[in-house]
Order: C-alpha cells, then structure tokens, then sequence
C-alpha cells in the first residue's frame, strides 16, 4: 500500500507545484495593483501567457548552439527536482536523505549556470551584462543561503529538510525570516535588486538575461522562475513557522497562508520601494548574509549554555 | 599480485623512459601498459583489501629497500594511472614529433621518469629513497614545464617552478633528516605514538604545501601551469599537485601533529578556496584561469584535510572521517575534472594557437566535442550535481555542518569553512560560466578564432575517457566508497568502519535521476520547438541591426563585478587610454592581474635578500692583506670574548 | 526583563550596522539617535522599581541624545551646506563585514570574562563592545565631521552601556555620571559643529589637517 501511495504521491506532487507555481506572480502583481489603484492584469495572466508561448515558434540567434536550447531546460528540470526535495508541512519531501538540503541549494546553483550559459550564448551584450550580474550576486547569496541553512541544522542537529525545518526561538527566527526574504528577493529579482518589469535593458537582470529567448524554451524559463519563487516561499514560511508541527489540515493552510502573505509582502515591497543601484546590491546583499549569520550564531551559542 | 602489476608498471615506465626518445609507438605502449598495471595494482589494493608491503635485502645508498602501498598511497596511484595514461595518449596527437621535432622526443622521455619518479615516491616507505625520488620528480616536471625552451615565458615558469620546489624540498630535507635522527633509521611507518616528533610536522607541511600549491605558497603554481604545454598541465594539475596533498595526509597519518596545524590548515584552505577562484575569475588567459581553480581546489581538500586532523583529536569524530573522505574523493574528482579541462584548453590552444580568452570566441561550431566536454568539465569542477564535484563537496560540507552542530569551539573552523566553501562554489560557477562562454560561445572575436578545426581521435579520446571517468564517479558514488573507507582507515584506525555513514547510494541514485531527467526535458523541449518551428534570425538583443563580433560581453567586464570585490588583493593593473575629441587617435585599455602574493611579497623579499647577498661579496675580493685582517680580527674578537667569559 | 533588556541591547547592536552601511549621513544621524533613545530606556528597565533620579537621567538621556544632538548635527549640516554621502576612507561592505566580525568577536570575548552572574546572560558588555567597535570604526573610516562626530556619540553610547554594569551597586554614580557625561556631549558637540561650520565652508576633516601646525 505505502509502495501505490508513494508511486501516486511523486506526480501529484509535482503537479501540485507545477500547477500552483504560476499563480504566485499574478498575486504579486494583482497586489501591486490594488496599491495603485489599477485594475491591473488577471489573476491567471502567466498560465495564457505560458500556454500562448507553448504554441508559438522559435528564433534563435544565428550565434547560438543548441546549448540555447538545452540551457532552459536544465534549469527548469533543477528547479523543479529542487522543489521535490523540499518537505510540505508535515507531510515531508518527496525523497528525504542526509544531506538533502545541499542538493537543493546546488540544484538552484545548476540552474544559475545554465541559465547564465543560454543566456550567453547569443554573444549579445546585454545579455551578458544580465547573466554576469546574476553570477555574482550569486555569490553572496549563496553564502546567506548556505549560513541560513546551517543556523537550521545547528539549531535541529540534522542535515534532513524535514527535520531542520523547525523555527527556532524567535530572536534567530526573526533574523533567519528577515535574511532569507532579502534573500528571496534578490534570486527571484524582485525589486530592489532587480525590477521585473522594467524595459531598459541595461537596469536588468534576470529579463536581461532571457532577451533573447522565444517560444516554449521562454516558457519554460518563465515557469522556472515561478517555481523557484514558490519554492523560496515554501522555504521561508517553514524555516519562520513551526508547520511541520501542526496537525496536516492545520499545517496546510497555516502554510498557504503564510505563501500567501510572502507573496503580498513581495507585492507591497515592489509598490513602496525603488530598485536599488547596482553598486548598492552588494551592501544589501551583504546585509542579509550578516542577519543569516547572525541567526547562526545564535542558534550556534544558544545551545551551548 | 599487486607486487607483479607495480613490478610490470615500473618496468613498463622505466623501458618507456629509455626507449621514449626514438619511438613514439612503443613509448605509448609501454606508458599505457605501465599506467594500467598501476591502476590495477591500486585497484587491487582499494578493493581487495591487504595492502602490499615489499622488504629487500638490496640496499640502495646504504638503506634497505622498502616499498608499501597502502590503501592511501594507492588513492593517488589509481589517479596517477589514469591521469598518466590519458594526458600520454593526448600527446601523441597534441605535441607530435611533426610539430616538434626538438622537444617532443624529449617531452615522451620526461614524461615517464616523471611518472616514474611518482610512482617510486608513493610506493617508497624509506627517507633517504623517497627524497631521492621526489628530487627526481622535481626535476622531470622541471624539464617538462620548460619543454618549449625556447620561450622566455617557458623558461621563467620552468625556473620559478624549480625555485620553489627547492624551497620546498630543503624543508622535506630538514624534517627526513630530524625523523631519521630521532627514529635512529630512515625507515618510515606509523609513528603515532611520538609526542615529540609534533613540531616537526611544520617543516612537512611548508614542504608539501608548496608542492600543493597551498595558498599562499602557490606562486609558482600558475605560471608554470600555463606556460607548460597542455598534456604537461593536466599531469601537473591533475597529479602533481597531489603528490603534496599525499605527503601530507601520509604524514598526518603517520605522525602526531600540533594541535594548531588543523587550524592552520583549514584556515589556508578556506582563504586559498576563496582568493585562489576569485584570481581565477579575473584571469584573460584561460590556462591561468584553470591553474588558479587548482589553488581553489587544493583549498577545497586542506580544509577537508585539516578538519579531519582536528576531527581526529577531538575524540575521533565521526565528521572527521566524512572530512577525510571527502578531502580525498575530491583528489580525485578534481584530479579527473582538471586534466579534462586542461586536455580541452590544448585542444582550444592547438587549433587557435592562443590562450587568451579575449581573442576567442564561437569556437563551438568548429570544436563541437571540446566545447561540450569543456562544458560538462565546468559543471564538475564548480561542484554542481549531477556531477562528480558535487559529491565530495558534499561530503566535505556535510562533515563542516555536523562539527558546527557539535557546538564544540570547532565551530569557529567549521563555520567560516562552511561560508568560505559556499562563496567559493559560487565563485567557481562565475569563473566557469565565464572561460566556457568567452571562448565557445557567441561569435570569433578575432581571426585567431576563425581558422579552428575539432581535435584529431588521439585527443579526442583521452578526453572523453576522462570526462566518462568523472561520470562514473558521479552517477555510482558508492562505489567509490569502499576505497575510501579502506584510505580512511589506513589514517587512522578507528575510522576503518566498512559501512557508508552517508547516503551516497541515495545521492547516486538521485544524479542518476537527474541526469535521466535532464536529458528527457531536453529532448522533449528540443521536440517541442522543432514541432513548432525554429528559424534562425540575428541575435535581437533589444533591436540592435548589426550585432558586431566586438559588441560582445567580453571576459574581463563579466568578471569584473565579482572580482573588483577581490581587487584589495587582485591589485589589477590597468592602463587606459580613452578616446577623446572627434577623431580620437588610438585607444588602448590594457589589463594584468599580478600574481600578487609573487609580485608583492616574495620579489621583494628576494630583491632584499639578493642585496644583501651582494654587499656580503664585497668582502670577497681576492686581496690577501685583507683577508689576514679578517683572521687578526676574527682572533681577536674570539679572545675578548673568550676572556670575558 | 532580561528579555526586553537584550532585545534593546540587540536592537542597537543592529543599529550600529546600520550606521556602518548606511551611505547617507542623515541616515548615520538617524541610526545614531534611535541608538540612544533605545539606550537611554534601559535605566528604566533595569532598575527593580521606580526611582525619580533614575527616570529622570533616563528622560534626560532620551530627549538630549535621541533629539537635541541629532537636531544640532542636522541643523549644521543644512547651515553648512554638506555634500549628504558619508564618503567612506573604506568602503561601506568592508566595514559592514568589519562591524560584524567585532560583534561576534566580542560576543564571543565576553563568554571568556569572568562576569558576575546576573550579568552573564545579558549581552550588556558584548553590546558595549561592540557598539565601542563600531564607533572607532566610524572615526577612523569616515571622512566628514558629522560622521566622526556619529562615531564619536556610538563610541559614547558604548562606554555608557559598560556604565551600565554598576548601576546596581552605585546608581547614584551612574546617574550622575550619565548627566555629566551628556552635558559635556551636547558642549562639546555644540561647539565643534558651530566652530567648523564658521571656520570652514565644509566639514570635512581632511581639510583641518592644515591646522596640524
């Protein structure tokens, strides 16, 4: 019986993820909307916007290898693998091992690196400009996330999603909470780090990267993005609120919940703040590293009195 | 049986040193035969258990003879046959007698005695024969860094090479000489239990580290990397830099070490991961880049290394042992990883006939091959899954999280190693995406590109065997993990314990997983957009009409926002010359990254140490009278003090 | 109690990053005068039960160091008409990093003191160190004398806090110091950004060094 659960549980899983994904974005910008008094686009825009990509036809630069092709696609698999690890509330990951947390960290590095290398592939400028701002800011992100993740397993004493996601006492889970959403904001290039809605080119990041990309491999690239943003909710309203705790029904919504308010978060963010200057990203960046190691410390030194 | 495949590699190499200047054929053969049997052999020992250990009556310089392969000496002999073998057969097609009709006779002779000399020094268990044989290997890599010696460049990196690697071996002649007197025999074994002998652990470390390439004693690391030609870079950056990394987990093994020197070592490690990627990150010359990812990488394996010694005194814990294993799968991982890349940077050189990156580019249409092994090469050594780098980093990090959850005062190396291996993960992804874009992707940015043909089979299969190696590692990490316990043990014996305390078959199952998936998403996006129809158009790039070959992103300004982070100690040299007025005469921007650490802190050193040198010379000047002085005064100096007291 | 005290005592730890990452001197000045207003209640919260000399200092601390001073460094900086970038000697993330490895240095220092226990588990001493820290770096990376003077007043709140550990044994002496210490602040501070501002068009330090003779 646990053998039919877990055969039927993988794909409805991913299909939970997959299907949701999309939504995230419209909340955003439906969010955005109502602070400016706009009607603004329908709730649903990315999926006819994804299933309208699906269908058109594809122009690839000259320049371009297949790797143009195959760079979306890695991504997309990553980050879709990467969301299959992380544990939903009680229920867990879909595949739980030692360690795990790393390979979700590394998988989004994966895609980083494929999405960089597709970017680059069409010799354009700007979009190198895109993908060489994406790298480095990679860096320091990565290291907030990796002083994150550690401050969860010092304060759990496992390297087991499900079992490092158990907030912390709340100075350490307010520091984590507040380093992991700079966090958040700056891989998914949401405002300040990056404005995805702009159209001048030399401003961007991420849309500078995926200029050139048409057709089904710019949907998947745009599905991507969705479900990282998902992901990266998921992950940070359970390293905040003890979810995993809670009864399956009670944990279920209590997570729903609490995407959602991340979600609108990101939203009030876009609508009452300006993107940063570029030179500026690192120090905030940099800031957000500190609160994670911060949280680490003392998660770290909380045990040992 | 193992002793037979280590008797038939020595021989095999020896005949292949002799006979290696005239015939190229039989020079392969033997190399190739003389690699495989000592792959068998380690091979024989990492799996079949026992490790080999040989007792001769026949004295050599007034000692015994004594050989030993153990299970740690022969992780390195399973790398040295592979990486021996492979960078052999790119020779044949890479540095052809054709070609070089000079050097490349002399290149297939010191090729082997470098083997050779390799093999003897991690077979030896003997002071006096293994300095002769690491002496021995100094000098091969010396001749084959400077196989071009009609290059200045060649030479300078071939002299610094040897400078250095003095420097290092008169310490390792220090610490034999100091084990020899102390032990009363030049005879090496398990010397755990001498207290006393602590201190002199320095002396080994400062010796192999410079072999190592151990931040900051790698200075003559990244000359002599890229000036070499490319199969001697592969050796020398697959191999060589281990032979350090073996002296010093044999000897950390063998002998008590001081409590500082896990500190130390993981403290080197983690600012040589960090400093060593971001020198990478800044270089144009795309040999340069890769020698420089080996000082990261060799940061990556001390931190391991260093915290396994700490794991080791601090109650043998478990996570120790997961550091040990990890620093020495990751010998291998990078060894593997490395000498692909290096084996794709010859090709690149060999069609193109120049290192720098700026004046590359597109070359994917013409090498179809060795961009794609170049590119799965960067996925490995930037760590990322599915691939090997990924496994060993994942060892290493899961050791750093487990001793930072130990809350001992540990967690003040473990954290900062933790960050440290993070930043330079990330900092590697930069680097790589960088050296594989700039030169195979986008359009030629200079003729040097253009006349570009894909590497002959000779080279072609080295590189593949290489980059099938690093899948294999990959996709069934477990099997690796029985060497690893045996290599484990043979350090130390309380870590011999058979049974994974990871999940390596769940992670082999997982990259196996993901490389399935990757492909099938791959071919199914590839369906989906043939079905809907591909056309081909210029790049759009926000509406520009002629995208020129010189509009691209190059190189330096895609490294520039992470390395001017770095640029406290990158100390970039720029020159620049902008233009001015409505008809600007010739511009120029020209840029250097110094190897800091040489430039900065030895040249002066040793300018000062030379000065000094020559005003001692002045009291030399063949005048007899004065001479006589110097006794009277000496004398008398010697008196007064003598009478004093 | 202890709880809220730490959480002050976090709070102006963090406001001491803030200053140091801050590129805006209104924004230093602001970090600044929140630092004070949250030192300045901690008296109130230390103390076992009310005392009119205690509240008073405490008052005065608020009102002088989260209000007058910050006033004064404003109004010099509109008279003065001062460029508002700090212009750092050393950049904002070196000394952000900086400011943060003091902190966890000095978290980690104080667990080796011999301290008395109810002051252990306060971060009282960590939280002086630290904000000391910060305040020298302040003084000896940031160009301009409005930034000095901010380091020089986070410096101040540093001792202040350390003054803090007495105020149990000798509270008069603590208050007493505190309404000194403040009296001479607002003087001193008074009469610099006064003196500068006439002396000089701006208040770049860089320039008084034509004064060394």
């Amino acid at each position: 019986m646990n053998t039919a659960v877990s055969f039927l549980e993988l794909p409805a899983r991913l299909a939970a993820w997959l299907l949701l994904a999309p939504l995230l974005p419209g909340i955003i910008n439906r969010v955005k909307a109502w602070v400016a008094g706009r009607r603004g686009p329908p709730l649903l825009q990315l999926y006819y916007d994804l299933a309208r990509l699906w269908r058109k036809s594809v122009v690839m630069s000259t320049l371009a290898s297949p790797g143009f092709i195959v760079g979306p696609a890695v991504a997309w698999v990553a980050v879709a693998g990467a969301a299959l690890l992380m544990p939903i509330g009680a229920a867990g990951g879909a595949l739980s091992f030692r360690g795990d947390v790393l390979l979700l960290i590394y998988l989004l590095a994966l895609a980083r690196f494929a999405t960089a290398w597709a970017a680059l592939e069409t010799g354009s400028a700007f979009e190198g400009m895109g993908a060489a701002r994406e790298v480095s800011f990679g860096v320091l992100a990565e290291a907030a996330l990796i002083a994150a993740v550690l401050s969860l397993s010092v304060q759990s004493g496992s390297t087991t999603l499900d079992a490092m996601l158990a907030p912390s006492a709340w100075p350490g889970a307010v520091l984590l909470a507040s380093g992991l959403f700079a966090v958040l904001l700056a891989e998914n290039c949401r405002v300040p780090f990056d404005d995805p809605n702009t159209h001048l080119e030399l401003t961007m990041i991420h849309e500078a990267m995926v200029l050139d990309h048409s057709g089904p491999p710019l949907a998947v690239v745009l599905h991507g993005a969705s479900v990282k943003l998902l992901l990266f909710a998921v992950l940070l309203s359970e390293a905040a609120l003890p979810i995993g705790r809670l009864a399956p029904g009670a944990g279920a919504a209590a997570l729903a919940g609490s995407v959602l308010a991340v979600t609108a978060g990101i939203g009030l963010v876009e609508s009452f703040m300006a993107r940063f200057a570029f030179r500026r990203v690192p120090l905030l960046l940099t800031a957000a590293f500190l609160l994670c190691l911060f949280a680490l410390v003392l998660a770290w030194k909380g045990g040992a009195q | 049986m193992t002793g037979d495949l280590l008797l038939l590699s020595l021989i095999c190499l020896a005949a292949g040193t002799a006979v290696g200047p005239r015939l190229a054929g039989a020079w392969l053969a033997l190399t190739l035969a003389g690699a495989s049997a000592a792959l068998g052999a380690a091979i024989l020992v990492l799996y079949g258990g026992a490790a080999w250990e040989w007792r001769s009556a026949v004295s050599l310089g007034g000692e015994a003879l004594h050989l030993r392969l153990d299970a740690v000496s022969a992780m390195f002999m399973a790398l040295l046959g592979v990486v021996g073998g492979a960078g052999a057969v790119f020779a044949q097609g890479y540095w052809t007698d054709g070609e070089h009709p000079d050097s490349a006779p002399r290149g297939r002779l010191w090729w082997d005695a470098m083997l050779l000399s390799m093999s003897v020094v991690l077979l030896s268990s003997n002071g006096l024969h293994f300095l002769i044989a690491w002496e021995l290997f100094a000098i091969s890599s010396y001749f084959l860094i400077s196989l071009e010696r009609e290059r200045r460049e060649a030479r300078a990196a071939g002299w610094l090479f040897l400078a250095a690697s003095h420097a290092g071996t008169l310490c390792l002649f220090a610490f034999f000489a100091v084990l020899a007197g102390r032990n009363g025999t030049w005879d090496l074994g398990p010397m755990q239990g001498r207290a006393e002998l602590a201190p002199f652990f320095w002396l080994a470390l400062a010796g192999f580290g410079v072999k190592a390439g151990l931040f900051p004693m790698h200075v003559w690391l990244p000359s002599a990397h890229a000036s070499a030609p490319s199969h001697v870079s592969a050796l020398m950056s697959g191999m060589a830099i281990n032979m350090g990394v073996y002296g010093i987990v044999r000897f950390s093994g063998w002998m008590p070490a001081p409590a500082l020197a896990g500190w130390a070592m993981v403290g080197a490690g983690a600012c040589g991961a960090v400093l060593g990627i971001a020198f990478a990150l800044a270089q144009n010359d795309l040999k340069r880049l890769l020698a420089y990812c080996s000082v990261e990488n060799v940061g990556v394996i001390f931190m391991g290394l260093g915290g396994a010694m700490l794991g080791a005194a601090h109650g043998d814990a478990p996570w120790g042992r997961l550091l040990l294993a990890g620093a020495l799968l990751h010998v291998w991982n990078h060894g593997l990883c490395k000498s692909l890349l290096f084996l794709c940077a010859g090709s690149v050189l060999h069609a193109t006939g120049t290192r720098e990156m700026s004046r590359l580019g597109g070359l994917w249409r013409a090498m179809p091959w060795t961009a794609a092994l170049f590119a799965m090469g960067s996925v490995a050594i930037s760590g990322l899954p599915p691939l090997n780098g990924f496994v060993s980093e994942w060892l290493v990090y899961l050791g750093l999280f487990d001793a930072v959850s130990g809350r001992g005062v540990l967690g003040w190396a473990a954290m900062p190693a933790a960050v440290a291996l993070a930043g330079a993960g990330a900092l590697a992804l930069a680097s790589f995406v960088k050296a594989g874009a700039v030169v195979f992707l986008g359009a030629a940015r200079t003729e040097a590109a253009a006349p570009a043909h894909e590497c002959g089979a000779l080279m072609r299969a080295p590189m593949l065997a290489l980059g099938g190696a690093c899948a294999l590692l990959a996709l069934a990490p477990a099997a690796a993990w029985p060497a690893l316990a045996r290599a484990t043990g043979a350090w130390h014996p309380a870590w011999a314990d058979p049974a994974t305390p990871v999940p390596l078959a769940v992670l082999g199952f997982v990259n196996t997983a993901l490389a399935l998936c990757l492909a099938a998403a791959v071919g199914a996006l590839w369906a989906r957009v043939r079905v809907n129809g591909l056309r081909r158009a210029p790049t759009w790039d926000c509406g520009y009409a002629a995208p020129d070959a010189r509009m691209q992103y190059t190189g330096g300004s895609f490294g520039r926002t992470a390395s001017d982070w770095f640029s406290w100690i990158l100390l970039p040299e720029r020159v620049m010359r902008r233009p001015r007025g409505p008809f600007p005469p010739n511009t120029v921007l020209f840029e250097r990254v110094p190897e800091t650490v040489l430039e900065r802190l030895v040249s002066p050193v040793a300018a000062g140490v030379m000065r000094l040198a020559s005003g001692a010379r002045r009291l030399q000047h063949g005048r007899v009278q004065f001479y006589i002085v110097y006794l009277v005064g000496g004398i008398t100096v010697l008196a007064i003090l003598a009478l004093l007291g | 109690m202890i709880g809220s005290v730490n959480l002050l005592i976090g709070l102006a730890m963090g406001l001491n990053l803030m200053a140091l990452g801050s590129s805006r001197l209104p924004s230093v000045i602001r970090a600044m005068a929140v630092q004070g207003v949250a030192l300045g209640l901690l008296p109130l919260l230390m103390s076992e039960h009310f005392e009119l000399l205690v509240a008073l200092a405490a008052v005065g601390t608020v009102i002088i160091k989260g209000f007058v001073i910050p006033h004064l460094l404003r109004r010099a900086m509109r008279a003065a008409n001062i460029d508002r970038e700090v212009e750092p000697l050393v950049g904002y993330v070196p000394s952000l990093l900086l400011g943060a490895a003091g902190t966890i240095a000095a978290v980690a220092v104080t667990y080796r003191l011999p301290l008395l226990p109810e002051h252990a588990h306060t971060l009282l001493v960590p939280g002086s160190l630290a904000t000391i820290f910060t305040g020298f770096i302040l003084l000896i990376c940031r160009v301009k004398a409005i930034s000095q003077v901010c380091g020089y007043l986070i410096l101040e709140n540093g001792i202040y806090l350390f003054g803090l550990l007495l105020i149990r044994s000798t509270p008069f002496l603590v208050e007493s110091g505190i309404l000194l210490d403040l009296t001479v602040g607002v003087f001193v501070i008074g009469i610099i950004a006064d003196r500068i501002q006439r002396a000089f068009d701006s208040l770049d330090t860089r320039k008084l060094t034509v004064l060394r003779e």
